[in-house]
């Protein structure tokens, strides 16, 4: 249970804590998308396409999105895969079985791929790409000028936004901390909280070193690690976001560095006493990667990944689960009271510094196991 | 003179014995081979791989000298699982000596105590740890609460949190080997060695402990060695800052994609297992100790 939890991974979790907590009403979206006439498509015979068939642009059987399970398999289904149905009749599975990284190399190395898209992210799109586990993103399909170009990578291309944002417990801290702040334990005494993976955990510690937020990038990796290095003996680590949340809440850290969907929980749940915000925030791209001879066709995998930019099926994404439109359109289709929770939304992206995905790609997984051994020595 | 008698038998009877042994191996065959497809054969695999990955060679395994993350995540290891084996072992020494000479009712009630926790699910058990030692958590609000501290124990998120997991959860894997050694032990030794005029304290050193030391290095090994494995406990008690070897190895094969590094460590952790398992056939009955005959 303790790979490293990624983003996506978290969100599944959130919405089968909503659902079980009774905030969530999944019959409304059934109902909407019936009254829609968004019935899913039968195919016949779609079974005896050979792949070759599929090669050339015929219809395969299904296509399959795998992310990381819980109730993220529903709100994908309403978001995508329904509205993909629909307009392209071809069956779309959401496989919740999470796609870690090992999973991927194993699958592709064995021969028998099973996924066509894949909810990831930056790091692990470079790390798959490089090592010939992916198909590069086909840019003649899949539309740029539906996404922010600075994250249609090679090995991916962005499906959502998510951000890494600063919350305080106001009991604690007067007013809104910053990252200075936040790596003053002497002004403001009290545990911090990082996540463990050490992903977008350098930029915060740079900007509080004095480094401007337009000149993170190369990141000086071993002054963000010395600042955080510095603090050591007042951090605690999390691994999953169910444990970013859990820890703040129990009054375990003052101030902690976690994923805006687990902010705003916090906020709701604690009646306020936490508070957060976007200033500072990292805005980063989650991220489709389509794995090396997809079941369906790179073709088709392709023209899945174009569908889902769809702004509306994103902005629904957005309702559920928190995940801001990668879709710039989208930001007209937001109703007023999610916009202030939505890391795309232009307001919220102003304030927030975006997330240096060249950096990264070329160095998260060197990082990854320093971070570690720095916080573990 | 069984070799003329076998010699002299008719081949009817060889016949018979070549069937036997051939119905032996027959009945053993398919345990055998699902062993052989779903054990060592996997097993081998990660050996290889350990050799190939990244490039054929002994490089993975040089970096167990050269590589500092993996010295300090060892010694890590190693400290944390002999700490937590010689808690262990006195605890469940204490609570094995107290079952072997309570009455028979008392006995299943402390039976029931020791194998109780055994049915929890590992992870809930951490969590109820943290509910326990945590900042806001029960022992540090009561003490609180009692004028006993002002600012909160550092009970969890450390090594001291997941030592107090581990020993948990290791106790009944402690109790049970000693409790069969000793049931063994004659009582009637010790009545001898009071009899004598042996104070207490001097027949249970002289006598009793003597005859239990088995039990204690079997015990003791079993619990380094299931030690050595933890994953889910370290995780959630060491907030996070503390990397064991298991959790350094699931981080190699799932997310860092170095195959030949992960699998080099688990091939390591085998072979130091078989050692050790090994060395303790030469002071123990193994088959015994492991509830077998």
């Amino acid at each position: 249970m303790r790979e490293e939890q990624t983003f996506a991974q978290d969100c599944a979790e959130i919405l089968r804590d909503e659902l079980v907590a009774g905030r969530i009403d999944r019959r409304t979206f059934i109902k909407g998308l019936t009254a829609l006439g968004l019935a899913p498509a039968l195919l016949g015979g779609a079974g005896a396409l050979s792949r070759a068939a599929m090669a050339q642009g015929a219809k395969p059987k299904e296509i399959v999105v795998a992310n990381f399970g819980g109730d993220a398999v529903p709100a994908f289904t309403d978001a995508f895969a329904k509205p993909f149905e629909a307009k392209e009749a071809v069956k779309m599975v959401i496989d919740g079985s999470g796609p870690s990284t090992g999973k991927i190399k194993a699958m592709v190395d064995a021969k028998k791929v099973i996924w066509d898209v894949i909810d990831s992210g930056t790091g692990q799109a470079a790390q798959l790409g490089e090592a010939g586990y992916l198909e590069p993103i086909d840019y003649s399909i899949v539309d740029k000028t539906k996404l922010d170009p600075e994250f249609a990578y090679k090995w991916g291309v962005i499906n959502y936004y998510f951000s890494t944002v600063l919350a305080w417990d106001s009991t604690k801290v007067q007013g809104t901390p910053t990252w200075a702040d936040f790596f003053d334990t002497k002004k403001i005494p009290g545990k911090r909280m990082f996540r463990r993976t050490g992903l977008a955990m350098l930029e915060p510690a740079l900007m509080a070193d004095g480094v401007p937020a337009d000149k993170l990038y190369p990141i000086d990796q071993k002054r963000a690690m010395a600042k955080i290095a510095s603090i050591k003996a007042d951090s605690l680590y999390w691994n999953s976001g169910a444990e970013s949340q859990q820890l703040m809440r129990t009054g375990e850290c003052v101030m902690g560095i976690l994923w805006h969907t687990r902010a705003n929980i916090l906020e709701r749940d604690s009646g306020g006493r936490i508070k957060w915000t976007f200033a500072g925030g990292i805005l980063q791209p989650g991220i489709w990667v389509v794995p090396k001879n997809p079941p369906a066709g790179s073709a088709w995998a392709h023209k899945a990944i174009n569908a889902m930019q769809d702004p509306a099926g994103q902005v629904l994404l957005l309702e559920r689960m928190g995940n801001g439109p990668a879709n710039p359109a989208a930001a007209a289709l937001v109703k007023p009271e999610f916009a202030r929770v939505n890391p795309s939304s232009p307001e919220n992206m102003k304030q927030q510094v975006k997330f240096g995905g060249e950096w990264w790609m070329a160095n998260q997984e060197q990082l990854t196991q320093a971070f570690l051994d720095m916080i573990s020595s | 003179m069984t070799a003329t008698a076998a010699a002299g038998a008719p081949s009817g009877r060889r016949l018979v014995l070549m069937n036997e042994r051939t119905a032996y191996w027959l009945m053993v065959a398919p345990a055998a081979l699902l062993m052989a497809a779903f054990y060592f054969y996997p097993l081998a695999e990660v050996l290889w791989i350990s050799v190939t990955e990244p490039k054929p060679g002994l490089d993975n395994y040089a970096q167990l000298f050269t590589s500092a993350s993996i010295r300090r995540t060892i010694v890590t290891t190693l400290r944390i699982c002999v700490l937590t084996t010689a808690i262990t072992i006195l605890l469940g020494y204490v609570v094995a000596y107290v079952l072997v000479h309570a009455s028979p009712r008392a006995q299943r009630w402390l039976f029931l105590g020791v194998l109780v926790p055994l049915w929890i699910s590992v992870l809930v058990r951490a969590f109820a740890w943290v509910t326990l030692l945590a900042r806001e958590g029960l022992i540090n609000t009561t003490l609180r609460d009692a004028g006993l501290i002002e600012q909160p124990l550092a009970l969890i998120w450390n090594e001291f949190g997941i030592v107090i997991g581990m020993v948990h959860y290791m106790i009944p894997y402690a109790v049970l080997p000693l409790y069969a050694n000793m049931r063994d032990i004659d009582p009637r030794t010790v009545s001898a060695a009071r009899g004598l005029g042996g104070s207490r304290f001097y027949s249970f050193r002289r006598v009793f402990l003597p005859q239990s030391l088995p039990g204690i290095i079997g015990a003791t090994v079993l619990v380094f060695i299931f030690s050595l494995g933890f994953f889910v406990t370290p995780a959630i008690l060491g907030g996070g800052k503390t990397l064991m070897i298991a959790e350094y190895i699931s981080l190699q094969i799932l997310d860092l994609l170095r195959w030949g590094l992960g699998t080099m460590l688990a091939s390591t952790m085998v072979l130091f297992i078989f050692v050790l398992l090994a060395a303790l056939a030469r002071v123990v009955d193994l088959k015994r100790l492991f509830g077998a005959g």
